[in-house]
């Protein structure tokens, strides 16, 4: 690095006579931490070690799997497919023409029967399957700015190609996520009762207050020659239509939820609950699948044994662990340090 | 003379670096243009010459010679910026993410600029600090040395100015002790005759003082007065870098005085014993030869960075395979199908599905910006980082390598090759000033068949130790004295005791042979106390101080007698002056080995007196008294296996006849003019014979302190060491016993020219048949050899040892032979190679670099080590004592041999592990990270979506991973230095490259893969259908939040697992970056702000913090990913302990002391290997063989030749062993 030898001209750099007088000795400063005897702890991995870790990770996770497979099983989920079924026969070999062809009446059945009592509230999901709403062109395509502030309603970069309509005026709210706002409207009767359901609450408070304007209204939304998805209430301002931001906020993976509703009610089992839906949103063409999903929810959320799952199996995998090394370590025990277990005590020619 | 030198150097300087002709054309031209203002007395100068008129600072402001003062910062304010970018960007990982970040603003990326272009620039900034830094002491060292103060002659006075003002033409005076300012005609001294001694240290590393004689026409200007009279021109070259040539005249009123190098005193060396000396300066600043000399020093760089290049480069394919793989999914999944991606119409040709094939190959750059964090960034800026402070504050502060006498600590010269240090397994080392001091001392003796001597030297002490018993030293008693070149106790014979001894008569002889028969020239007092011993060889000087010691005290030579004051002759007290006639004096040469006087006593006997080589003189013994001559053979084989030099003495009386009869042929053989020597020789041979043993003297060549327990212990460590000397073969065997590298165990291959067949060959003095003969030879003993080693390794698995002579090294090294040489040499245990030149030295060091590819460490003090320090892996000088040289050259400089110990096996060696645990952990935590990207890929259609917001990605490498990596780097240690040191073998493991295999990278890799499924599918699978009892869904950033959440948990835990020790520094650092994440998180998540790009992560640590999901998850996936790596260490360590694992345990009870020589004495029981060893030290058996010979040094030769007025060629590696040489030899001539 000091590449140069310049120094050597200099004076301070002798080699120094025997006689020269020595007053500044060059010895270096003692610190713990040029001597590098910094205090440390030293763990060392011994068997004991190892069988209590593997069991106290076996102690810790299998009661936590177990209540959380108990928050997992107490939810009550019914999912129905329903993309299959509400076609008509007639339809059937060419679903893409019938879902869109607005003209063809889109209302469908379905009959629900509720497995176990359901407490309220009752959630409400659609669950798409085969949707990418993690592509990468699909996840860039909105602008925040737009959504946020009324006087940014032109500003549509990045919406490509949703942002304005052919006469070049600004989509409000642009972009693809918009656009292919999901369509499918549900209604519940219990008997003759209707459930209603309940639209707000739906979404993160945080969406709702910060990134979705109060004064922003949908403008020109769906005015194309191709229609995406549901239209906006041109007279509700953004923060209030709770679907569309919901809808924005993307999934992670191609298989996703998304919450329709609530409902105040408790079921009972055993009741029958029909859904009248309109099967508006166009899965056909990419072979998505569409389920409305009715669900309780526990402490931990939704129904997903996979938490549960998890826990109890690396815990059962620890105890496992834990037994199997107490058995090598009882029937053949290695002696810590033992110094035969040098390579070169092992091997006297040390090669 | 002049013209003629001139032309000369022009070739010279033609040959030489262009540098040098570019200055001087730049000259020529300034030249030209100052011809326009041409005044009275200047004449156009030929281009290839300088003129420079003395105290005439006008005269010379024409010529605008360069001022005094250096510079050697490599930048200045303005150029820092540009260069300094410059050379970062030369480096491919900086370069690389330059791309990247350009790359990543186009709308190809799937980040954006940020996500690249703040760890770069985080790392550029670093890199730039670190230069400026470095450029800043360098200018400060500048600055000091252009500011020292000078005397120069203004008016009639001497005024202090400083260094950098001094000008071409200047008339300066330097004081004693003082440096040369700048490259100084040499005037007048104060001392008589116009003479000066200087220094040159600094320059070539010769400590000798050399002389320097002014003309005899300046040597009265010394004082300012006079001096200010004094108007010269100076003709003479132009700057250059020879250092041993100056051509030019010195003009003085129309007289033409022709300069050369012995008027000229150098920039760098130093005023000694003159008072002051008056100069005028020629050549200033940079135009100084010693900086034109100053070449900079190859940069090296470490075996494991070169490895680690290798690692770059797969994961550059690692990089490559994914892009491909991402790029061909995409090109097959975009479909007009997924209507919701707006692929109708008029789409960007990344996603339009009309053209699959550029959809792939723009994927293919989406996916590389996005996977960029796969080359880790900071990983050279965290190495540099850590090799920067493991120099600068642990080598070079390191108390255990701090040498007291010398007052030198050890010092780092570049910061490159820490672990280098590690895996050395070759050791070349000089001999002299580095295994010994060359400093002899008198310490044993055998006179008339009894031994004397009560001293045990350094390799009995290590015998004794191995072998368990102790040997205590015995008490000094008051007879004990010990002064330079005689450590010597023995109450038998000190203080004339020696008169109470069976037969005291021997005793007078071998005092008086000891006091007669050698070369010396005494100095300085007549008085025991107070006199020094001029000679040749310090072995002489040794013998003669122990002749003093025991009151034969040598004092005065004439060139016919040799003047002896004698004590305690009859009786105590005694003093009684004796002087003896020196009739003849046969001479010392490496053929005879031997030399003898005849000296003719006060009383009229004649005696001849020999000391010579043990077997030249058996050889010439009279047959009588065989019981002496058992016993001293006895005691010379002891003495030569405790690594004692040892002569054996003799004496003849001779009558007046037969040395009457003799002298004739003597003279006769003196004036013959052909063969001379050859015919003193063999008159020599006519009266040396018959000889009546006396007894042997042992010299102990005074070892550093600890070399042998330090080679004991690197031997131990797996490293060989082969001496590379110019010295003769029996010093160099002689050593090579004293320093255990070589025992009577051992099988020794000796490979020499000193055979009869060579010297008969070289006596004819053909070349060509010379050399013929010498191949041979050598072909023929080196295939022999081979043959007998591998006898010996297959059958009785005995040591080997080979000992080569420069002359047959010179074949053996030819390319034909080179194999075969390091075949041998490689099953050599030790190897020692004498009589070999500096560049034969770096031959052999580069043959077993580059033949044998193993790591090489060069080790020497002289400047005839320098070429071999630069040609090994690792250079190594020793400082303190020989100059500046070959610390110079050297990459580390270490004041004594032992230090290597701490050198390689502590500092070595943690660096080593330090820096193998940096790269792989950097290697492990970059793929965890790129790789969970890689599985998002997968699900996102091939699309390239990043699956972390762009800050995350930017900051994990710069921020969240970045500190504890690097305090891990200097703060881990496996075991502690003493035990480092007291289990040598645990540097084998550094050897082998244990923790930087392919093996070892594969199960990080392993585990990378494991953690990044773990992390990936454990978050996306677990926050699936809502997580919290609101029903609400997570989306693509919560998600990708808590993964990376898991990630920076996960992967500084990670590290903490792979340490060995942990201090608070690890829990800081570890438990703060992972700390940094949250506040960046909470902040960056909380506040909005209209810069933002995209309000993605807003609230999200709030959202996911608000759900037992987060904590159940973050108490689930680091555990179940470190489980992986848990379950590994614990097999490996149960099942396959590595040694250092096994120490640990050994001593886990141990409390670190806070010294390490403590530990030094714990444990004594033997390991297996050493009660092998132990045992068959205890079994009888033949006795050895090695007796150690004294009696030569080298420069002997030259030194006599130079006593004599004749001139022999130096070798410049002679002559920078003679530091006795050190005082004026001259003022008493």
């Amino acid at each position: 690095m000091n590449s140069s030898s310049g120094s050597a001209a200099g004076p301070s750099s002798g080699s120094g006579d025997e006689s020269a007088p020595r007053r500044n000795s060059k010895r270096p400063k003692y610190s713990k931490f040029t001597q590098q005897e910094l205090p440390a702890c030293k763990p060392i991995l011994t068997p004991k070690w190892v069988i209590s870790v593997f069991t106290l990770v076996g102690v810790i996770f299998v009661p936590i799997g177990i209540a959380a497979l108990m928050a997992s099983n107490s939810v009550v989920e019914i999912v129905d497919r329903y993309d299959t079924e509400c076609i008509p026969a007639n339809m059937i070999a060419d679903k893409v023409a019938y879902i869109q062809n607005d003209t063809i009446n889109k209302i469908c059945t379905r009959n629900l029967t509720v497995p176990k009592d359901m407490d309220q509230p009752i959630y409400v999901y659609y669950q798409l399957d085969n949707f990418y709403q993690n592509h990468r062109r699909y996840v860039k395509s909105r602008n925040d700015a737009q959504l946020k502030d009324a006087d940014k309603a032109n500003k549509t970069s990045g919406c490509d190609p949703e942002k304005t309509t052919k006469d070049g005026s600004p989509i409000v709210p642009c972009g693809l996520i918009a656009w292919s706002l999901f369509n499918d409207t549900y209604n519940f009767t219990l008997g003759n009762q209707n459930l209603s359901v309940n639209k707000n609450g739906i979404s993160w408070k945080s969406d709702r207050d910060h990134k979705f304007g109060k004064d922003v209204y949908p403008k020109n939304f769906q005015n194309g020659t191709l229609r995406g998805g549901a239209n906006l209430d041109p007279n509700k301002s953004l923060n209030e239509q709770e679907n569309l931001i919901v809808w924005m906020r993307t999934a992670a993976l191609p298989t996703f939820r998304k919450l329709y509703g609530k409902i105040h009610q408790d079921l009972k089992a055993n009741d029958t609950i029909m859904v009248t839906l309109e099967n508006n949103y166009n899965t056909y063409s990419f072979n998505g699948k569409k389920k409305l999903v009715l669900s309780t929810s526990s402490w931990l959320g939704g129904k997903n044994d996979f938490l549960g799952i998890a826990y109890v199996t690396i815990g059962g995998l620890c105890f496992f662990l834990a037994t199997a090394f107490t058995v090598v370590y009882l029937v053949k025990p290695r002696k810590l340090g033992d110094p035969s277990y040098l390579s070169w005590n092992r091997n006297p020619l040390g090669h | 003379m002049g013209g003629r030198g001139w032309e000369r150097m022009q070739t010279v300087r033609l040959g030489a670096a262009g540098a040098a002709s570019r200055r001087r054309e730049a000259a020529e031209l300034r030249q030209v243009s100052s011809q326009t203002v041409r005044l009275g007395r200047v004449q156009p100068q030929a281009p290839s010459h300088r003129t420079i008129y003395c105290n005439d600072r006008d005269a010379n402001n024409i010529a605008r010679f360069k001022g005094n003062s250096i510079s050697t910062t490599k930048y200045n304010v303005l150029t820092f910026l540009p260069k300094g970018l410059f050379e970062q960007f030369r480096r491919v990982a900086n370069l690389y993410f330059l791309m990247i970040s350009i790359l990543s603003t186009t709308p190809i990326s799937p980040v954006s600029p940020v996500t690249n272009v703040v760890p770069l620039s985080l790392v550029l900034l670093v890199s730039l600090v670190k230069e400026a830094f470095e450029d800043w002491k360098r200018f400060q060292n500048d600055t000091a040395i252009n500011s020292t103060p000078v005397d120069v002659l203004q008016g009639q006075r001497w005024e202090s100015i400083s260094w950098r003002k001094l000008q071409v033409g200047d008339i300066v005076r330097v004081k004693q002790d003082g440096f040369f300012p700048a490259d100084l005609l040499f005037l007048a001294s104060t001392n008589a005759d116009g003479v000066c001694y200087i220094e040159t240290a600094n320059l070539d590393g010769e400590t000798n003082l050399k002389i320097r004689k002014a003309l005899e026409r300046t040597w009265d200007y010394s004082l300012p007065e006079k001096a200010a009279e004094f108007k010269g021109e100076i003709q003479c070259e132009q700057p250059n870098n020879s250092l041993y040539t100056f051509t030019g005249n010195l003009i003085i009123e129309s007289q033409t005085l022709p300069l050369s190098p012995n008027q000229i005193l150098l920039r760098g060396c130093s005023l000694r014993n003159t008072e002051y000396v008056v100069g005028a300066v020629t050549f200033t600043g940079h135009e100084t030869k010693v900086m034109m000399n100053s070449m900079s020093v190859p940069s090296k760089r470490s075996t494991l960075e070169r490895k680690l290049d290798k690692l770059i480069l797969t994961l550059f394919g690692g990089l490559f395979l994914m892009c491909l793989i991402g790029a061909i999914g995409s090109g097959i999944f975009i479909n007009r199908k997924y209507y919701y991606l707006g692929l109708f119409g008029d789409v960007e040709d990344q996603f339009n599905p009309n053209n699959r094939f550029v959809v792939a190959i723009l994927t293919m750059f989406t996916l590389i910006t996005l996977y960029s964090t796969i080359i880790p960034i900071s990983l050279y800026v965290s190495i540099e980082m850590i090799k920067f402070i493991q120099c600068t504050q642990f080598i070079n502060k390191d108390l255990h390598m701090y040498h007291a006498e010398s007052n030198t600590p050890a010092l780092a010269r570049t910061s490159n090759l820490n672990e280098e240090l590690g895996q050395v397994e070759y050791i070349f080392s000089d001999k002299t000033g580095t295994l010994t001091r060359n400093l002899m001392e008198f310490f044993k003796c055998s006179i008339g068949g009894e031994a004397y001597g009560t001293g045990i030297t350094e390799i009995e002490k290590g015998q004794a130790q191995r072998t368990g018993k102790k040997k205590n030293e015995v008490n000094r008693s008051d007879t004990a004295v010990h002064e330079k070149g005689f450590n010597f106790d023995d109450s038998r014979i000190m203080c004339g005791a020696w008169r109470n001894e069976r037969d005291p008569e021997i005793f007078k002889e071998f005092f008086r042979c000891l006091a007669l028969c050698h070369t010396v020239l005494p100095e300085g007092d007549e008085s025991p106390e107070k006199i020094t011993y001029q000679a040749a060889s310090p072995d002489e000087a040794a013998l003669v101080t122990a002749a003093k010691n025991f009151g034969f005290f040598f004092y005065r030579r004439t060139p016919t007698t040799v003047m002896v004051r004698e004590s305690h002759v009859e009786k105590m007290g005694n003093i009684q002056d004796v002087s003896y006639e020196i009739l003849n004096f046969l001479e010392f040469n490496s053929t005879r080995k031997r030399q003898s006087v005849v000296c003719r006593y006060p009383n009229g006997r004649l005696v001849l007196y020999c000391k010579g080589a043990d077997t030249v003189i058996y050889e010439r013994l009279a047959d009588a008294n065989q019981d002496i001559k058992r016993l001293t053979r006895e005691h010379l084989e002891q003495f030569g296996s405790a690594g004692l030099r040892t002569l054996c003495l003799a004496y003849r009386e001779l009558t007046n006849d037969l040395y009457e009869k003799w002298n004739e042929k003597f003279i006769q053989a003196k004036s013959s003019l052909r063969d001379r020597e050859k015919k003193l020789d063999e008159v020599a041979e006519l009266i040396e014979k018959s000889l009546i043993l006396i007894g042997c003297t042992a010299i102990e060549d005074k070892l550093q302190d600890g070399v042998p327990a330090c080679i004991e212990t690197l031997s131990q460590a797996g490293i060989k060491i082969w001496v590379l000397t110019g010295d003769k073969m029996e010093t160099a065997i002689n050593i090579a016993y004293a320093c255990n590298l070589i025992n009577n165990d051992m099988k020794q291959f000796i490979i020499t020219s000193e055979t009869d067949a060579i010297r008969e060959a070289e006596e004819k003095g053909d070349p060509v048949e010379i050399a013929r003969i010498i191949k041979d030879s050598v072909i023929h003993d080196l295939k022999r050899c081979l043959e007998e080693a591998q006898q010996y390794l297959h059958i009785s698995g005995q040591k080997l040892a080979l000992i080569i002579d420069g002359k047959c090294l010179m074949y053996a090294l030819d390319p034909n032979l080179r194999v075969n040489l390091l075949n041998l040499s490689l099953n050599c245990g030790s190897v020692v190679c004498c009589r070999v030149s500096p560049l034969q030295k770096a031959q052999v060091t580069s043959l077993v670099k580059k033949g044998a590819r193993k790591i090489t460490l060069s080790i020497g003090d002289g400047a005839n080590d320098v070429s071999m320090i630069q040609a090994a892996h690792v250079g190594v000088g020793i400082s303190g004592l020989e100059g500046m040289q070959a610390v110079m050259a050297s990459d580390f400089a270490i004041a004594q041999f032992r230090f290597l110990t701490d050198l390689l096996l502590v500092h070595g060696r943690w660096s080593y592990t330090r820096l193998c645990k940096v790269i792989t952990y950097f290697f492990y935590k970059n793929l965890t990270f790129t790789l969970t990207q890689f599985w998002f890929t997968f699900q996102t259609g091939f699309s390239g979506q990043r699956f972390y917001d762009d800050w995350f990605q930017s900051l994990y490498n710069v921020i969240f991973t970045a500190l504890p990596v690097i305090i891990v780097g200097l703060f881990d240690k496996d075991v502690s230095a003493s035990l480092s040191k007291k289990y040598p073998e645990l540097y084998k493991e550094g050897i082998r490259n244990m923790f930087f295999k392919w093996r070892v990278l594969a199960v990080w890799a392993f585990f990378a893969l494991y953690h990044s499924l773990i992390f990936y599918y454990f978050t996306t699978a677990a926050s699936q259908n809502g997580h919290n009892s609101s029903g609400k869904i997570f989306g693509l950033w919560d998600v990708s939040t808590m993964a990376f959440t898991c990630v920076v948990v996960t992967v500084n835990l990670r590290l903490l697992m792979a340490c060995n020790s942990i201090t608070r520094w690890h829990h800081l650092s570890i438990s703060g970056s992972i700390l940094a994440w949250f506040v960046f998180i909470f902040i960056y998540s909380g506040v909005m702000t209209p810069y933002d790009r995209q309000e993605n992560i807003f609230f999200v640590i709030y959202v996911l913090m608000s759900t037992f999901f987060f904590y159940l998850m973050l108490l689930l996936v680091p555990i179940v990913a470190l489980l992986g790596d848990f379950l590994y260490l614990g097999i490996q360590r149960w099942f396959y302990p590595y040694n250092y694992q096994i120490v640990q345990e050994i001593h886990r009870h141990e409390l670190e002391g806070t010294s390490r020589t403590e530990l030094m004495e714990v444990g004594n029981h033997l390991t297996p290997v050493e009660a092998r060893s132990y045992a068959i030290s205890q079994l009888p058996r033949e006795k050895s063989k090695h007796t150690g010979f004294a009696f030569d040094s080298p420069g002997y030769e030259s030194f006599f030749a130079s006593q004599q007025g004749v001139f022999a060629p130096q070798k410049p590696w002679d002559v920078a062993r003679r530091a006795s040489t050190r005082s004026k030899r001259t003022s008493q001539r």
